[in-house]
């Protein structure tokens, strides 16, 4: 090999590094924790990974949308907190499946409330956006808790075998659990709404750039009114899938949704600066955070240290997403 | 028309000062009142209780003028605060201070670097950072409160000089220094000047890089100093009370009239911001509202205020 070539070989396994650094390094990993704990591979281990496919992937495929729209949501926090407390103490009132119907709608209604709070402001750039959201979800938890008086809500006296909601938490069908049906069939629906209609062409062109998207005539209000709509309905599905699993609803349920959301978004390569990712991205970045976890639990690393490799990872993940844009 | 220019100067005076018309507001409102909320002591406790959030958004602000932020405070203030008590059972009290400012100082200059030198958004890299730091908190206590055993550290935080609380006296010379940075010093001009137009601040011959870099360290040093002494005033270390400090202080800036689109504002309102968050506490704890509601009523605030700061951003975006 002459020089130039060499250097040229380098170079692309440099790029190639570059650009897929974070999935080398989870396989790797995953391979070492296979070599360390053979149990990692057992098949049991597997249906393990594929439970955790709960909540945090459905709140963060709405948050995909957000931020491929330019945006950025830290209220599913608050929205999980009172969409869970509230469908709970709705299933004895109105039944299950209304209190199911009504769930989802407060979550999207929360959602489509961030939009008007933010569009009627003008905010234009995501730090903006990031601190309006925080204080929405601070009223949103705030209202959780003046709504449940602070207290764990529990869903016991139901008659489990018609339970719609302890299907949902752990029913199965063969092998496969409800809660990963649920997740494909929204995968599916959300995908197709982003590749093959014209709003979710809208979000993109929007997230990549606003004003040139407003000039070429694509509607740039009602495309953030629907990312945050669908956020807020994903985060209200997530809330669902989350105490059905749990069978309470605390109103503090919600806490630290909204960074792992962010966090498997972006580890899944949707980047930050808009315009430019998907929900399949999203569903890779959850399952490499799901796979990071599993492996530093099966090698006995505590909890704590994994927080901060999650911190790490979102750090490191930004770095090198600034570095291929530049 | 007289009525429109005079309802758009009192519309400019809101936008630019949110903090004090909502500070008097509620000294008017307090007049009406039977509580004890006009007695010295109250007056000085209020100031005593604000006084850790007052210290971290001096040095805050110096980043959201540069036009970026910092939302690692958080993290730094409990890791600093849990060091500089864990230290102290391998060396003194005060190489042990000395050690977790020493940390806020090397954070900050991570975060600098990632933010100011590789150019990614500060908003986000910040927040990343504060959630590894509360992991790091939490192993070093095991998320459970650390206790200090030396009495010397707790007067820092608890003692009293000529009857004024030690806390209110460093706060009083934190606000000093700063206020002197940013107005009488090369450095704070450039800041200013820096967040008002980065390209252009470039080309007049600051050096952009290293003046916002040396912002974040600061910021990452005051909010060590701000951990070690809420150890010392709470005499434990624990990793929970990061956990909304850091968008609280960047909200509370942001209310005082520093704006995030950069080079405007100062530490005078950032102070009066924090005071604003800080009066409000106490007038809700002194009219006996329950903390749900108090919850409810300070996100409707951040809400209505950083609503405020977009339109007026929004706004002025038409005129031009």
């Amino acid at each position: 090999m002459s020089p130039a070539e060499k250097t040229g070989a380098l170079k692309s396994a440099a790029g190639f590094l570059r650009s897929y650094l974070l999935i080398v390094l989870i396989a790797v990993l995953v391979v070492l924790t296979a070599i360390v704990e053979p149990k990692f591979l057992s098949g049991q281990n597997m249906i393990n990974i594929m439970r955790q496919f709960g909540p945090l992937i459905m709140v963060a495929l709405g948050m995909t949308f957000v931020i491929i729209g330019g945006f950025i949501d830290l209220s599913v926090a608050g929205i999980i907190n009172l969409v869970a407390v509230v469908t709970i103490s709705l299933i004895q009132v109105l039944g299950q499946v209304p209190a199911l119907i009504v769930g989802m709608a407060l979550g999207a209604a929360c959602g489509a409330l961030n939009s008007v709070v933010i569009l009627s402001s003008g905010a234009l750039t995501q730090a903006e956006a990031l601190f309006m959201t925080f204080g929405m979800s601070t009223v949103y938890s705030a209202f959780a808790l003046l709504y449940s008086h602070g207290s764990t809500m529990h869903f016991w006296d139901i008659d489990k075998s018609k339970s719609v909601f302890e299907a949902i938490g752990a029913g199965k069908v063969g092998p496969v659990s409800v809660s990963f049906l649920i997740f494909l069939f929204f995968l599916a629906l959300l995908w197709i709404f982003q590749a093959n209609t014209t709003e979710g062409r809208s979000i993109r062109l929007t997230g990549g750039n606003k004003t040139a998207a407003e000039l070429a005539g694509i509607r740039i209000r009602r495309s953030i009114v629907v990312i945050y709509t669908i956020c807020g309905f994903m985060a209200g599905v997530g809330a669902i899938v989350l105490f059905s699993r749990i069978t309470t609803a605390a109103p503090v349920i919600g806490a630290n949704f909204e960074t792992n959301a962010i966090l498997s978004v972006v580890v899944g390569g949707t980047t930050l600066k808009g315009g430019k990712g998907s929900v399949l991205r999203t569903v890779t970045g959850v399952l490499l955070i799901i796979l990071m976890s599993n492996c530093l639990n099966l090698l006995g690393v505590s909890s704590y240290l994994q927080v901060v490799a999650k911190g790490a990872i979102l750090v490191f993940a930004i770095w090198l997403d600034n570095r291929k844009q530049a | 028309m007289d009525r429109t220019t005079r309802s758009s100067a009192l519309f400019g005076i809101l936008t630019r000062q949110k903090a004090l018309p909502f500070i008097i507001i509620m000294l008017v409102g307090m007049l009406f009142t039977k509580t004890g909320f006009y007695t010295p002591y109250n007056l000085l406790d209020m100031l005593n209780s604000s006084s850790i959030l007052l210290i971290l958004s001096f040095g805050v602000t110096l980043t959201i003028i540069a036009g970026g932020c910092d939302l690692s405070i958080g993290g730094i203030l409990v890791v600093s605060g849990v060091l500089s008590i864990k230290l102290q059972s391998v060396m003194p009290m005060w190489p042990a201070i000395f050690c977790a400012i020493v940390f806020g100082v090397v954070v900050g200059f991570v975060n600098g670097f990632l933010v100011v030198h590789q150019r990614t958004e500060a908003f986000i890299i910040t927040l990343g950072m504060g959630l590894l730091l509360t992991g790091v908190a939490q192993q070093l206590t095991d998320a459970h409160p650390l206790p200090s055993s030396n009495p010397d550290f707790m007067m820092i935080g608890n003692g009293y000089l000529l009857g004024v609380p030690n806390l209110v006296i460093i706060t009083i010379v934190c606000f000093i220094i700063f206020a002197w940075l940013m107005r009488y010093t090369q450095f704070g001009r450039n800041l200013y000047a820096i967040g008002g137009d980065y390209e252009v601040a470039r080309y007049s011959g600051i050096n952009v890089i290293r003046t916002k870099w040396l912002a974040f360290v600061i910021s990452g040093g005051t909010a060590a100093l701000a951990g070690f002494l809420l150890s010392s005033k709470l005499n434990t270390g624990s990793a929970i009370y990061g956990d909304l400090t850091a968008l609280v202080v960047n909200c509370g800036v942001v209310v005082g009239g520093t704006s995030f689109a950069g080079g405007i504002g100062g530490i005078p309102q950032s102070a009066l911001g924090l005071l604003a968050f800080g009066m409000l506490d106490n007038v809700m704890n002194m009219l006996n509202i329950t903390s749900y509601y108090q919850i409810l009523l300070k996100g409707t605030v951040i809400v209505a205020i950083i609503w405020l700061d977009c339109f007026a951003q929004k706004r002025k975006r038409e005129l031009v």
